[in-house]
């Protein structure tokens, strides 16, 4: 079904950020793995897994609207040197993708694309509650408990 | 059956205590879970819903003896901004508790009303274990130091 043009440009820009998500967890998922912290890494192998499942949602309904998706096309990644500048540059990303969810769901209301809309709609669900409520509670567990033992439960 | 209308207030305060004991517990709990300290959310959440079977208990005595349970009135919330005010806050408050039963209870044996002085006294057993919990806590906090506690505080 041909979708509007404006639809599937910020659809595109969507996708862009999406797959850079994708690799900052997957870079960060891996780092912890090899840093020991298993608690942390699980969880970050589990951000990957959404950010990807993000991105799969965002791809099919490009081709369904007849548009064609980029892969090439990845916004630059921030990877964190340790686990506290990990947490700030992905919680830098992802407000950066509640801003990006939310202007593009005002153009699919002005296109009336409200699948579109709901599609993303989840998205930014998950983008709020999900990953960025996890990274703020993080930092803040790392101020009331210290860094080191926040470390230490992450084993 | 008609109870006395003396007794009938005490209970009124006693399941006022508890109103407001509900309230405090569980906005404790939610604090605690926004900070991502879950077990301590957990552990407040329990007790804000034993609160809640308490008061139960209170309204239906209460009900019971013809009289009206005022569910209106609630007392002042004692608030903590940290782990360490959110504990002390709860001890002040379990405390005023148990001073207001062991008062109640006195009056239900001049009364001579076993059966609620008897269901006051359970209450009041549980109330002293909530102390001692909390107490426990206080423990934890000044010899694993504030920071260790809060950890082991994260998952339930």
């Amino acid at each position: 079904m041909k979708g509007k043009d404006r639809v599937i440009d910020v659809l595109k820009t969507l996708l862009a950020g999406e797959l850079a998500a994708r690799d900052q967890y997957f870079i960060h998922s891996r780092m912890c793995d090899d840093w020991g912290l298993s608690k942390l890494y699980a969880h970050y192998e589990h951000e990957r897994q959404e950010e990807s499942s993000h991105a799969d949602a965002i791809i099919r309904r490009i081709l369904f609207l007849e548009g064609v998706p980029d892969l090439n096309n990845q916004d630059n990644l921030n990877v964190g040197s340790d686990v506290p500048s990990m947490f700030k540059n992905d919680l830098a990303l992802e407000y950066h993708v509640v801003g990006a969810l939310k202007a593009a769901m005002k153009i699919c209301e002005e296109e009336q694309d409200y699948v579109t809309r709901e599609m993303l709609r989840a998205q930014l669900d998950d983008t709020e509650q999900d990953h960025a409520y996890y990274l703020e509670k993080q930092l803040g567990l790392i101020d009331k408990i210290g860094l080191q033992n926040y470390l230490q439960s992450q084993m | 059956m008609k109870g006395n209308p003396d007794i009938n207030r005490s209970l009124n305060l006693a399941l006022r205590s508890q109103l407001t004991a509900i309230n405090q517990y569980f906005l404790h709990a939610r604090m605690c879970k926004n900070w991502g300290l879950e077990k301590l959310n957990s552990k407040e959440y329990k007790r804000s819903i034993k609160a809640m079977k308490q008061a139960e208990e209170l309204i239906e005595r209460i009900l019971f003896l013809e009289a009206l349970p005022n569910l209106q009135d609630l007392g002042k919330l004692y608030l903590g901004e940290d782990v360490p005010e959110i504990i002390a806050n709860d001890l002040r408050l379990a405390g005023e508790v148990v001073a207001e039963l062991r008062k109640v209870i006195g009056e239900c044996e001049q009364a001579q009303d076993y059966v609620s002085r008897d269901m006051l006294q359970e209450i009041l057993e549980e109330e002293e274990e909530q102390i001692d919990w909390l107490e426990s806590q206080q423990w934890a906090m000044d010899n694993a130091g504030l920071q260790n506690y809060l950890q082991s505080m994260m998952n339930d």
